[in-house]
């Protein structure tokens, strides 16, 4: 019986493909993307040590975030910026509110924009995916934080172990990879 | 171009069939039996899963349509696509596809290949073609259950398409076993008179190759992979195309070489082998120079007749009396011990008879199985073949009645040869080499490309 950890690499793996892809024909410019697992301060500082070029730009960001312990994160960078993103991976028969604030939670803790709740071979509960749909504000999040404007924008999704694919639930503001994708080469590109 | 837009693209290059709606389109999965909900339901559901939580969010998502399915007790299903297609059909036009019709009957996917600028890209849309057109119906593979196949099935004419499929899949590595083109020459290699031809295109990929490198999204195809590769006990490789041996086996000159459904590089010609219409289509990965060693051996390879033609006898003697040069023929008619041709044939299985006494004459393997299709009873036939093995059948009748004896009519030129009995024909046509070597040239615009003129009563008499 396989436990939720055994899935992180081939959903890191898939994700990490499909951007590569969709940032190959959709971003002028080279974008890196780097992953952790586990404890998000200590592997910043690792992904920073071991690709100082192309990450450095986090090292501000990763002197003041908490110790965080978490699923799976990526760093999405250019060499300038970057981006966070959380995976939070659940094995459970319906994801329901409670793995839902835990995504909300680790977001707003680490202020990652963007945060993936995934479930594997499973869906949501009829309350979450009710709470979705009826309330956008629930996945498009904007806070103020010391003055300063924040955004984090989440989406839920289906992992299916057995074609090694996303299946999309079209619930929250992330709806697919490629949605996910084209949002964040827009965080390169307009700004 | 992105992933998800490159699975819905060979998903609907697939299988999309489009009218003259503009808020409407179908994307036809042809899954006949396997996918039939009278006789596998559990699939069926599961199939009906696939199209309501995966596709239609993906749909959804991308091109805010709206998904619903149709399906049918033979086994092919519709995915019923509603709502503004300006997106979509805008998407395909970029990449010169035209949405009319059956997708698959008339487009060229050489544009959209070239925006799939990874092999990611290329997997995904691979994907979507396998999810439509891809059959793992494990009745596909190599002889035993040993080597499962994934068959890629198209029907109408458009070899550009298979083409193009297979050298994308061979961009990705992974190798395809063989191509079944929708020619007579592969469909029908024994018998001219055969009208129904046009049986489709058959790419076949080695699932062991296909598992590496390629992808489906649909969980009954991947759970149906699984089960098919679970038969098998080994890993198989595959060697690339111009690597492989080619052996080919006659066939015979097939009216419908000329059918104007052909493309125009291939309408005309004959074709020795699946790989030597990948030469003439100008694949990369073609065996040219072997194709071109098997035009040493074409007077052997093509018959101007057919090879072995079944049928009812009044069939026969219809084709015969519609052929002037078979009508005319004066024919020696004898009846001939079934004993005394099953001995030759055990002797030599390759040996000629009733020919110039060298390399010509009527090839004595075809004329056993013409005779176990004559002298067997309606039980031991399916249709136009015997039930069971040709020679097992003679040799069962050999041992209830030793004097069996058949009608065979020779003519006075090497036309086909007749069998009669039991209201049955066949024909048989003879080995000829140097004549039929003669009616062979290479086409001034293809010099992979083989023309052979009709055979005359000249070609006949001067050889004789």
């Amino acid at each position: 019986m396989r436990n939720e950890i055994s899935y992180y690499q081939e959903i890191r793996e898939f994700i990490e493909t499909q951007l590569k892809s969709n940032f190959l024909v959709g971003c002028d410019e080279q974008l890196c993307v780097y992953w952790g697992i586990g404890e998000l301060k200590s592997n910043l500082y690792r992904i920073i040590e071991e690709h100082p070029v192309e990450c450095s730009c986090a090292l501000q960001f990763a002197k003041r975030v908490p110790p965080l312990s978490l699923d799976i994160f990526a760093l999405i960078t250019n060499g300038n910026r970057f981006e966070l993103l959380i995976l939070e991976v659940k094995l459970v028969k319906s994801a329901g509110l409670s793995e839902w604030s835990q995504l909300v939670g680790y977001c707003l803790v680490s202020g990652a924009k963007y945060g993936l709740l995934v479930n594997i071979d499973s869906g949501s509960s009829e309350r979450l995916s009710r709470t979705l749909l009826d309330e956008p504000h629930m996945s498009h999040i904007e806070t103020i934080v010391d003055g300063c404007n924040r955004e984090h924008i989440l989406g839920f999704m289906q992992w299916n172990s057995l074609t090694h694919n996303f299946e999309y639930t079209n619930l929250g503001s992330i709806k697919s990879l490629s949605d996910l994708s084209s949002k964040l080469v827009s965080e390169f590109t307009d700004k | 171009m992105n992933t998800d837009k490159a699975y819905l693209f060979g998903l609907i290059i697939g299988g999309g069939v489009f009218g003259n709606a503009e808020d409407y389109f179908r994307i036809r999965l042809p899954y006949k039996q396997w996918g039939s909900y009278e006789i596998n339901p559990k699939r069926a559901s599961d199939i009906s899963r696939d199209i309501l939580v995966f596709l239609s969010p993906l749909f959804r998502n991308i091109y805010n349509l709206t998904i619903n399915y149709q399906a049918s007790s033979g086994g092919i299903w519709y995915i019923l696509c509603e709502g503004d297609l300006s997106d979509l059909i805008s998407d395909l036009q970029s990449f010169g596809i035209e949405c009319e019709g059956d997708l698959r009957n008339h487009v060229s996917i050489k544009k959209i290949v070239e925006a799939l600028v990874d092999d990611n890209l290329k997997r995904r849309f691979i994907a979507g073609l396998a999810d439509t057109i891809g059959s793992t119906n494990p009745n596909h593979r190599r002889f035993t259950n040993e080597v499962q196949i994934l068959s890629f099935e198209l029907k109408g004419f458009n070899f550009s398409f298979v083409c193009e499929l297979c050298r994308l899949l061979y961009s990705i590595n992974c190798l395809p076993d063989q191509i079944l083109w929708n020619h007579p020459n592969f469909h029908c290699a024994n018998n001219p008179y055969y009208k129904q031809w046009n049986k489709g295109f058959k790419l076949r990929v080695q699932i062991d190759q296909y598992e590496k490198f390629g992808a489906v999204a649909f969980k009954t195809k991947a759970k149906s992979l699984k089960e098919n590769r679970d038969l098998q006990q080994y890993v198989h490789t595959v060697v690339p195309c111009p690597e492989r041996e080619i052996k080919a086996a006659k066939s015979c000159v097939h009216p419908g070489e000329d059918d104007k459904r052909l493309p125009e590089c291939i309408r005309g010609g004959h074709y020795l082998h699946n790989r030597h219409v990948c030469a003439v289509l100008g694949c990369e990965h073609a065996p040219y120079k072997a194709v071109k060693e098997l035009f040493h051996d074409a007077g052997k390879l093509i018959s101007p007749f057919p090879i072995l033609c079944k049928d009812t006898s009044e069939a026969i003697e219809d084709i015969i009396a519609k052929d002037k040069l078979l009508s005319d023929r004066v024919y020696d008619n004898r009846r001939y011990s079934v004993r005394f041709l099953y001995d030759l044939y055990r002797s030599d299985h390759s040996a000629l008879i009733f020919g110039n006494g060298k390399d010509a004459g009527y090839h004595i393997s075809e004329i056993i199985q013409g005779v176990a299709f004559i002298i067997a009873d309606v039980n031991d036939l399916n249709g136009k073949r015997v039930r069971g093995k040709y020679i097992e059948l003679i040799e069962k009748y050999l041992l209830s009645d030793s004097d069996l004896s058949v009608e065979i009519r020779i003519p006075d030129l090497l036309t086909p040869l007749v069998i009669t009995g039991n209201g049955r024909g066949a024909l048989i046509g003879a080995e000829n080499p140097h004549v039929y070597k003669s009616l062979i040239s290479v086409a001034s615009d293809n010099e992979y490309k083989l023309n052979v003129r009709p055979i005359t009563e000249k070609d006949l008499s001067n050889e004789k």
